[in-house]
């Protein structure tokens, strides 16, 4: 059996390893010159390829990590919550990578939301912006128009998603596979039609001038200690991208995950185990379809303007993106992927002419290599405490 | 001979009829309580689509059939496998990037009580509930393959065709059924992994008390050390019905099984 006991050596150094690739991460963001920031991608490349060809050394390391999970994540935790303090001392563009990191952190959401759908039930939503933006101009009309306060708005942008979710499952569940992907393609074209046709929305000028969130009196406009209004939105990002990491944790790891993991995989099997199939992709259609919402909300009382072209099917195959190449089904490889798909090409705007061709490369190139994604997904374990074998 | 025992299943006149074609015509079967029988036919003689029957997935086009004094026609296939028939399939319906665990435990689905909610809320009841039933799927494992065991966590697709099947079968068993179907358990296999998988099935109703077993097979072997009673179907129909020796030797049997003499 292995010792679980605390080694502070073992968690000293998570400590020292996590708050180095902090700061490396902080010096990545201030990198301008095209020549060091391809000679940063080459050292990443080499640290991996090394990893792999000396893969004694490495997992030692590797094994300090899976073994200390709870200081892994604590320290990750508290980096996280330190970042916008250490942030405007390191970084020369600090706002707009605050930004970045808050619209990394509403991609996360949303990529973990239609995982729920794509990834554990096999329900390919490829309305995915179309929900997104049902939860943004839910949130923004109701603000705008009835002044009704961001602690209920919120909430709403994910309930009026679900509803929007659960009248089109009922044409949905009458088709399978393809056909169920094309039926919500349809959908999420619609929806941006509508969205620019109709004169209450705004029409394609969209929604403007959303107020932004305000908590229990408490303006996100409001500069906390001098700094950007932002860090207001980063902690509130940061609190809902952990609570839908939880959330996803615990569907996953329970008879959630399993019923919807069996109903994707062999649904005749799944019914015939006593599972109403229909009922539990409809759960998670619509379950996933909050998360999404919920994002939309977020997203709009942040940039205060949206329009129906924030929405379009681009949006949608950029989140679905995000999901294949993080890895079906494994949240950290969702997130892993969805930080690549997002900050990268943030940061190769210093090579404007090549973002897009490098970053069509980048989405060529990891399928080939990683055909499962970045992160397959691993076996269920439900709580460490259920693998332990007795003695 | 059968008259003490309870009759648990019945099916009156059940037809299956695929645009023309009769599947399934006037098919008068009964089971008893905590008996095995043995289903024989050539290809095509409608034995898998009985199964697909009565577990729901096909709808019959005619008759009916009762499971333990209650009408199932016409049910969905969960429906059904909550009054408590569960199957294992000719070609394994398992979920290979999936646990061993994860397979059984899906058995097990109609006696868990900690769903949705639980999952988010109370995690403990759930956790307890999981480490409960992975007690039951370990003994089961126990009773068919000890080293399975160790594989619990391990993804059923790294697994033997023999180790797959004896998952499968565990899968049926999870869920307490009143009666098991097997369609064809030894398909594939060598004669020695055939031999196995009969004592496998015998294990089944040793362990279980109070579940009835209809097993299609090919292999008479299996069919005449396992079953205690015989039905064989030939174009749809029932042709014989009886002891292993007496349906073995029925003119009509050797027939369907060797053709007719011209």
């Amino acid at each position: 059996m292995m010792t679980r006991t605390f080694n502070f050596i073992d968690f000293l150094k998570i400590a020292v390893i996590e708050v180095a690739i902090f700061f490396l991460i902080m010096v990545f963001f201030n990198i301008e010159s095209v020549w060091t920031l391809v000679a940063g991608l080459i050292l990443v490349v080499a640290v991996v390829v090394y990893a792999k060809v000396w893969k004694r050394q490495f997992s030692s390391f590797a094994e300090i990590f899976s073994s200390n999970k709870p200081a892994v994540l604590g320290v990750l935790l508290v980096l996280l919550l330190l970042y916008p303090l250490v942030g405007p001392l390191m970084i020369k563009q600090n706002t707009y990578w605050l930004l970045t990191l808050i619209q990394t952190g509403i991609y996360i959401i949303l990529a973990l939301g239609l995982n729920i759908q794509l990834g554990s039930t096999g329900v390919l939503n490829l309305a995915v912006a179309a929900f997104y933006g049902i939860g943004g101009y839910t949130a923004g009309l109701l603000a705008l128009r009835l002044g009704i306060p961001t602690i209920i708005t919120l909430p709403m942008g994910g309930i009026v998603a679900a509803l929007f979710g659960t009248i089109l499952y009922v044409p949905l569940y009458k088709t399978k596979g393809h056909y169920m992907a094309l039926v919500t393609l349809a959908f999420g074209l619609m929806i941006v039609l509508a969205l620019d046709n109709t004169e209450f929305t705004g029409g394609p000028q969209g929604l403007k001038a959303i107020p932004e969130i305000s908590l229990l009196g408490y303006s996100f406009l409001t500069k906390p200690g001098g700094l950007h209004f932002y860090t207001n939105y980063y902690y509130l990002t940061l609190f809902i991208v952990l609570l839908a990491v939880i959330i996803s944790y615990r569907f996953y790891n329970s008879w959630v995950g399993l019923t919807l993991a069996t109903t994707r995989d062999d649904e005749i099997a799944a019914k015939c185990c006593g599972v109403n199939s229909n009922i539990w992709k409809g759960i998670s259609f619509i379950t996933g379809n909050v998360m999404i919402g919920v994002a939309g909300a977020l997203y709009a009382h942040m940039i205060g303007f949206i329009s129906p072209h924030n929405f379009s099917f681009a949006e949608s195959l950029l989140i679905v993106a995000m999901v294949i190449l993080g890895g079906l089904d494994n949240i950290l490889g969702i997130i892993v992927g969805t930080v690549i798909l997002w900050i990268l090409p943030e940061k190769m705007r210093v090579i404007t002419e090549y973002r897009i061709f490098i970053y069509g490369i980048l989405l060529l190139v990891i399928p080939m290599f990683r055909p499962r994604g970045l992160l397959p997904f691993k076996p269920r374990k439900y709580h460490p405490s259920v693998v332990k074998v007795k003695d | 001979m059968q008259n003490n025992k309870k009759r648990i299943f019945y099916s009156t006149n059940l037809e299956m009829n695929f645009g023309g074609l009769y599947a399934l015509a006037n098919i008068n079967i009964e089971i008893f309580e905590n008996e095995a029988v043995g289903l024989i036919g050539p290809n095509g003689s409608g034995k898998t689509t009985f199964f697909n029957v009565i577990t729901g997935i096909y709808k019959a086009t005619g008759g009916t059939f009762c499971f333990m004094d209650e009408e199932l026609l016409g049910r969905e296939p969960y429906d059904i496998a909550k009054k408590g028939i569960s199957r294992t399939y000719q070609r394994s319906r398992l979920c290979l990037n999936l646990t061993l665990f994860d397979n059984i435990l899906i058995g097990m689905y109609n006696n868990q009580t900690a769903g949705y909610f639980a999952a988010l809320f109370n995690r403990k009841k759930l956790i307890n509930e999981v480490k409960a039933f992975k007690e039951k799927a370990v003994g089961l494992l126990n009773v068919f393959n000890p080293d399975l065991t160790d594989k619990l966590f391990n993804p059923v697709g790294g697994l033997p065709q023999i180790d797959r099947r004896r998952v499968e079968i565990c899968r049926a068993m999870a869920g307490d059924p009143r009666m098991i179907l097997l369609d064809e358990p030894s398909a594939g296999m060598t004669p020695d992994e055939t031999a196995e998988m009969m004592d496998d099935i015998k294990k089944v109703r040793s362990t279980m008390r109070n579940v009835s077993i209809i097993i299609i097979e090919h292999n008479m072997s299996v069919i005449s050390s396992v079953s205690e009673r015989v039905i064989a179907l030939n174009f749809g129909k029932e042709i014989a019905r009886g002891t292993y020796a007496e349906v073995s030797n029925h003119p009509e049997v050797k027939d369907a099984y060797l053709g007719k003499e011209v």
